[in-house]
């Protein structure tokens, strides 16, 4: 079918949507003033901003073609693997989150080597740094199909300027950057969906939205209304498969083990936004996420029964996306909703280039280095890492463009990565006796057992649940379930076999140790009384040292004790903590209503003279 | 619309993921990472509870009309 490649207004909307989108990024350099700020955002943002920021990174430009295409072969069904990411929250939560904020550890790896030894870190490390590139590869493809059709310009030129793009406003604000504009892509690309969701259903209905809603859903076959898969059938898309690979295997790696979305969680103000922004992802974001990313598939499966003809019976399924966007809505708004998908990769691809980026300095740059770099080299050193973490991927690109779909190369890449380090992480913090040598024989042997797998099918098959084998294309998802279990097999036999490391040597890196984490983190006893926030003005002290001073009466109100750490903000609750500092209460002073904050405080904090902060008690 | 296709994977989502997700709150209360004793974390207890019951509720609910449609 030849799909619509848009009209000229839909060029231009596009190319200000870019232009927008990198001076919206470049103008938050100015809060990157170290390479925590540039890789953690300076751990002060409230759990909203967080919230709508993962979205963008969770929908990538992928998302839209993906689920499209599923919604229309089956429905609702689509939906499956949004909805299914609640079962590891506790752990998540009150286990990893707590751990990785309070240890303050830079990367996955840098968790490893302190959890197992250094041979596990760089093991982690190059698995992490081949998933990360290898995803922003296929990023970069995904949206270049979309817009070299559009422009006319070949393939790889486009993808070419669509990683310059990206590296324009990455370069200069980082993890800050990556926030806001994923922000403000988040924002689009939800409104975007569901616009187009809107469209759909007034196309349905004639104009008529509550009609519309009607027509849809008797339009849609009773099998194509139910959520979740037929268990076992057909292999391609069945339930049980999809749950070992998604709900299992891709939860897991998603919120255990994928950097920039631990990143994101570790720029948070404090774990307890952290835990908010976690649940309102899950709970409300990401069911919206699901509509907007499967509905242009519904409203076509719906269209075909309703009003034969429109589309046409031979439609490839991944043209369903870009085919519904165009039956449905009007030129210029085929632009803004091709922009939305703009939004998906350059807000996903940002993130993990950040966190690749993150990786290099923090895993293979510092620990190789013998002599200290200062913080401004280091900082030169992570930007332009970031560009050659996208030069990587851009010549990776005609790798994944050889095979028969990105659906295709982007389960390969799951499958592939993931369970070695799902097993290596989730067994690391919730059983001591893993050891060193248990970690290392779960990435090499359990890798060796997983290569076995894919080569002879008929290992795998004890674990298919009944799902059809394919001649010559093996089990597709279940193979995540063979996968995770001869990993962990393999872990934990040669765990038993081996010394674990002792109580003291493990102390705040599993979650036996997660209550004394505050303590562990805070160099003291925790003071857990809870006291109000202050608004005050502030003025500068000359001191180095590093501490905010408060009058005896406000810290009073605020329950805190010099010696305390305290978190102050802009009074402005909508900027989300992006001005802000971190400190520990010094000795008070009599004046109240005033904090006596120092030149570094002022510069991190960009706080604007004249304007008061909201002071609060951290522990 | 046969037992395969309607309540058979809504029973494996939620017995093995169930089995996931009640292993994991028994952790958390175990190893006082999330201590109930706290009034902060005591909420929290519910909210984790409110999630799995939600979304059981919905998926229960999506099958149940897709059912009575046919």
């Amino acid at each position: 079918m030849d799909i619509a490649v848009g009209t000229s207004l839909d060029r231009v909307v596009i190319l200000v949507y870019f232009a927008l989108v990198m001076g919206f990024g470049a103008y938050f350099g100015k809060y990157s003033k170290n390479t925590t700020d540039y890789f953690f955002g300076g751990r002060r943002f409230a759990w909203w901003l967080i919230t709508i920021s993962i979205v963008a990174t969770g929908v990538g430009s992928h998302s839209f073609v993906k689920y499209s295409t599923k919604a229309y072969q089956y429905g609702l069904s689509s939906t499956m693997t949004y909805m299914n990411d609640w079962f590891f929250m506790p752990l998540f939560m009150f286990g990893w989150l707590p751990i990785i904020y309070y240890t303050k550890v830079k990367s996955i790896p840098e968790y490893f080597e302190r959890r197992f030894n250094r041979t596990a870190r760089y093991l982690a490390t190059m698995m992490t740094l081949l998933y990360m590139i290898g995803y922003i590869a296929i990023q970069f493809l995904t949206l270049a199909t979309a817009l070299y059709r559009i422009y006319g310009i070949p393939l790889m030129l486009t993808v070419i300027l669509i990683a310059i793009a990206t590296t324009i406003y990455m370069h200069f604000g980082g993890q800050t950057s990556v926030i806001f504009t994923d922000l403000l892509q988040g924002f689009i690309l939800i409104f975007a969906g569901m616009f187009l969701f809107f469209l759909g259903i007034q196309y349905l209905g004639d104009h008529t939205a509550l009609s519309g809603l009607k027509s849809f859903w008797m339009n849609l076959s009773p099998e194509q209304k139910l959520p979740l898969a037929h268990f076992n059938h057909p292999p391609d898309f069945n339930f049980v498969g999809i749950f070992w690979q998604d709900g299992i295997a891709g939860s897991i790696g998603f919120l255990f083990l994928n950097q920039g979305l631990i990143m994101r969680f570790m720029a948070a103000k404090s774990v307890n936004e952290g835990r908010k922004a976690a649940a309102v992802n899950v709970l409300l974001v990401l069911p919206i996420s699901a509509i907007v990313v499967s509905n242009a598939g519904w409203i076509g499966r719906a269209i075909f029964n309703a009003v034969p003809g429109v589309l046409p019976e031979g439609l490839a399924a991944n043209d369903v996306f870009v085919a519904v966007t165009n039956i449905v809505s009007s030129p210029g708004v085929f632009g803004f909703i091709i922009a939305a998908l703009c939004a998906a990769l350059m807000s996903t691809a940002d993130t993990l280039v950040n966190a690749s980026s993150a990786i290099i300095v923090n895993d293979i740059y510092r620990p190789l280095t013998k002599k200290v770099k200062s913080e401004k080299q280091q900082l030169d050193f992570a930007r332009w890492t970031s560009v050659g973490v996208k030069v990587i991927a851009v010549i990776l690109v005609p790798f994944f463009n050889s095979f028969d779909s990105i659906y295709e190369a982007h389960g390969w890449f799951h499958s592939t990565f993931t369970p070695p380090l799902v097993v290596g992480v989730f067994l690391g913090i919730f059983w001591k006796r893993f050891t060193s040598q248990a970690v290392i024989a779960t990435f090499i042997g359990g890798a060796f057992l997983m290569i076995l797998g894919q080569f002879n099918p008929e290992l795998i098959s004890p674990f298919s649940h009944g799902i059809e084998l394919r001649p010559g294309r093996g089990y597709s998802y279940i193979g995540a379930l063979y996968n995770i279990v001869v990993c962990a097999g393999v872990g934990v036999i040669v765990a038993l076999l081996t010394k674990p490391k002792s109580d003291q040597n493990l102390e705040g890196l599993t979650i036996f140790d997660v209550h004394k984490l505050k303590a562990i983190f805070k160099g003291s006893a925790v003071n857990e009384e809870k006291g109000e926030d202050a608004i005050v003005s502030w003025l500068v002290d000359d001191t180095e040292e590093n501490v905010m001073r408060f009058s005896k009466r406000d810290m009073d109100r605020m329950k805190a004790n010099p010696g305390d750490l305290v978190y102050v903000q802009d009074g402005r609750w909508w900027l989300g903590g992006l001005k802000s500092a971190h400190s520990v209460y010094g000795a008070p002073h009599s004046e109240d209503g005033i904090v006596y904050i120092n030149p570094t405080h002022l510069d991190h904090g960009q706080f604007v003279e004249g304007l008061e902060l909201k002071a609060e008690k951290e522990m | 619309m046969d037992f395969a296709r309607t309540w058979l994977p809504f029973l494996y989502l939620y017995g093995v993921g169930g089995i996931a997700f009640v292993l994991g709150m028994v952790l958390i209360l175990r190893t006082n990472a999330l201590r109930t004793t706290f009034h902060r974390h005591k909420k929290w207890v519910y909210v984790l509870l409110y999630g799995f019951l939600f979304y059981a509720g919905l998926h229960a609910l999506f099958i149940y009309l897709a059912i009575g449609s046919q």
